[in-house]
């Protein structure tokens, strides 16, 4: 009994004292300083906006237009990423007439991109795309070379010894071998990528969650936008353990 | 053992090579033309920090085709790093290596077979999947080479573990699945770097056994790179003895057949004449 009720203690209580820690100062806060809701709601009022939020229709419009363009920008970044790293990781040659470009380009951070893809794309799906792709692009890049890099040279020679030329090599052994550390910085990336969605959102949207919490601060529902926040939060916790629960799904995840 | 059943299709190559015995003209060095491997005044070193590891020093043997070549010598000789050469790993600082009288070059081929000292399983692959990925690699078709790697999990006692994965097996069962996935490949040039390692005394013994009957099927050329004096009487046509590093070539053993009789004389003679070449000396002159 002793030992399930730790169990319980840890999974389910220790969090859960967390969280009541961080909502009592916020309540604590508003009411010493007797905050007006404009300035910052509390707890209570921010969970009730929350549920009438969820049942709007233009809520999970917004849900699914950040979430759109993320998975998009997510799906076209990882691809060529990896696709990269791993020519980087097996080609000398190439590996030194690619890495002045993506080291000069991988420290001009996503946002100091969007002026740009708001002249170039507007307020379109398209930008928000381009720049999930390129914040996740060179995170995946760096990280892929570098795994591919590292993988065990036995495997290399074993693969050798069975006969694959370097192609093969390539694909069935060194790709694999680096997938474990492939998957980690995928979810690094996935996190990076959904902070450069909201971001470009709040800059220039027509629909997404960044558009909605601008928008509510332009009429002070201060409300809406720490929901809005919240929302953000959540779902970027899901994605990232979304993309851990495929990570671990895979055979070489053993 | 029941290998013989396996292998339906005998190779013709036993017609046309000459039995292995260990005569002298076989072992000296230089070119070989009934084909086998020859290592030809090969020196190699490391560069690690700027600084140079000699690991081979000039040397030379041959092993004629079908033979069993025991490599024996202190550990960090630079054993391995002649596998390395022999396979194709890697290139020699000086000298060559050639296989039927054309020089070794990096790269894949597909006469080649070994076994590491490392087994190097893909931990992503299913111990099956490791053996048939080498067979799937040289074209054979999925249902052949799954048929084919089963064999030989058979022949290394470990048929019941197929469907595991490499992080589930213990260091001596990996460095097994190593050794069917290099015969499987029924290579004309096997190079087995001290297989047995890290295998039990017993299984040990019942693996040099069965290995020595699989030799006799398919009679390939054989590089093998052991610790073990008595392994190496047992299996070997030939011993090379090495030296301390940087290695060379101190001597090479014929062994007669009747010597690797472990109830002989003959083999005793054998076994203190090998360890007395590695500067080991029998019990009794110390007295």
């Amino acid at each position: 009994m002793m030992a399930l009720g730790h169990a319980v203690g840890r999974r389910v209580l220790l969090p859960l004292v967390g969280v009541v820690i961080v909502l009592a100062i916020w309540q604590a806060t508003v009411a010493i300083y007797r905050l007006p809701l404009i300035v910052l709601p509390p707890p209570w009022t921010v969970a009730t906006t929350l549920a009438d939020l969820v049942g709007t229709r233009a809520f999970w419009r917004d849900v699914g237009v950040s979430l759109y363009e993320f998975v998009a920008g997510y799906a076209i970044g990882t691809t060529l990423g990896v696709a990269t790293g791993l020519a980087m990781g097996e080609s000398r040659r190439f590996r030194q007439a690619l890495t002045p470009v993506i080291e000069s380009l991988r420290f001009i951070v996503p946002f100091a991109w969007i002026p740009l893809t708001i002249l170039w794309f507007g307020t379109s799906y398209a930008g928000k795309i381009m720049l999930v792709a390129y914040a996740v692009y060179f995170v995946m890049t760096v990280s892929t070379a570098r795994a591919i890099a590292h993988v065990d040279p036995t495997l290399t020679r074993v693969g050798t010894m069975l006969g694959m030329r370097p192609l093969r090599l390539a694909l069935r052994v060194h790709l694999p071998a680096a997938m474990p550390t492939i998957a980690s910085a995928a979810r690094a990336a996935a996190a990076i990528g959904w902070i450069a969605v909201v971001a470009a959102e709040y800059i220039g949207a027509s629909a997404g969650l960044g558009l909605m919490i601008t928008n509510a601060a332009s009429s002070l529902a201060t409300g809406v936008v720490i929901a809005g926040m919240i929302v953000i939060g959540l779902i970027g916790a899901g994605v990232s353990a979304a993309i851990l629960a495929i990570a671990r799904a895979q055979p070489s995840a053993r | 053992m029941t290998t013989a059943t396996r292998h339906a299709t005998p190779t013709n190559r036993h017609a046309a090579m000459p039995t292995p015995t260990a005569t002298d003209a076989a072992m000296t060095a230089g070119r070989d033309a009934r084909g086998g491997l020859t290592v030809e005044r090969v020196s190699h070193h490391y560069l690690a920090n700027g600084r140079r590891t000699d690991v081979l020093d000039d040397v030379s043997f041959s092993v004629g085709a079908g033979q069993v070549a025991c490599v024996v010598g202190p550990s960090g000789c630079g054993k391995s790093t002649l596998l390395g050469l022999a396979a194709g790993l890697m290139r020699p600082a000086a000298g060559r290596v050639t296989w039927n009288g054309e020089t070794v070059r990096m790269g894949p081929t597909d006469h080649l077979g070994m076994a590491f000292q490392q087994p190097g399983l893909f931990p992503w692959m299913t111990v099956r999947e490791n053996v048939a990925i080498g067979l799937t690699t040289r074209g054979k078709s999925r249902r052949d080479a799954r048929r084919i790697a089963d064999e030989f999990l058979d022949t290394v006692g470990l048929h019941e573990f197929k469907d595991a994965y490499p992080s589930q097996l213990s260091g001596g069962m990996a460095q097994r699945v190593g050794i069917a996935r290099a015969l499987a490949l029924k290579p004309r040039l096997l190079l087995l770097d001290e297989p047995f390692a890290a295998v039990d005394a017993f299984t040990r013994l019942k693996l040099q056994q069965e290995f020595k009957a699989l030799l006799k099927l398919d009679r390939p050329t054989v590089l093998f790179v052991t610790h073990d004096v008595p392994e190496a009487i047992a299996l070997g046509d030939v011993i090379v003895v090495m030296s301390q590093r940087p290695a060379a070539v101190k001597t090479i053993i014929p062994v007669r057949r009747e010597e690797r009789d472990r109830a002989s004389l003959a083999y005793a003679h054998k076994l203190a004449e090998t360890l007395a070449c590695l500067g080991v000396t029998s019990d009794m002159e110390g007295e």
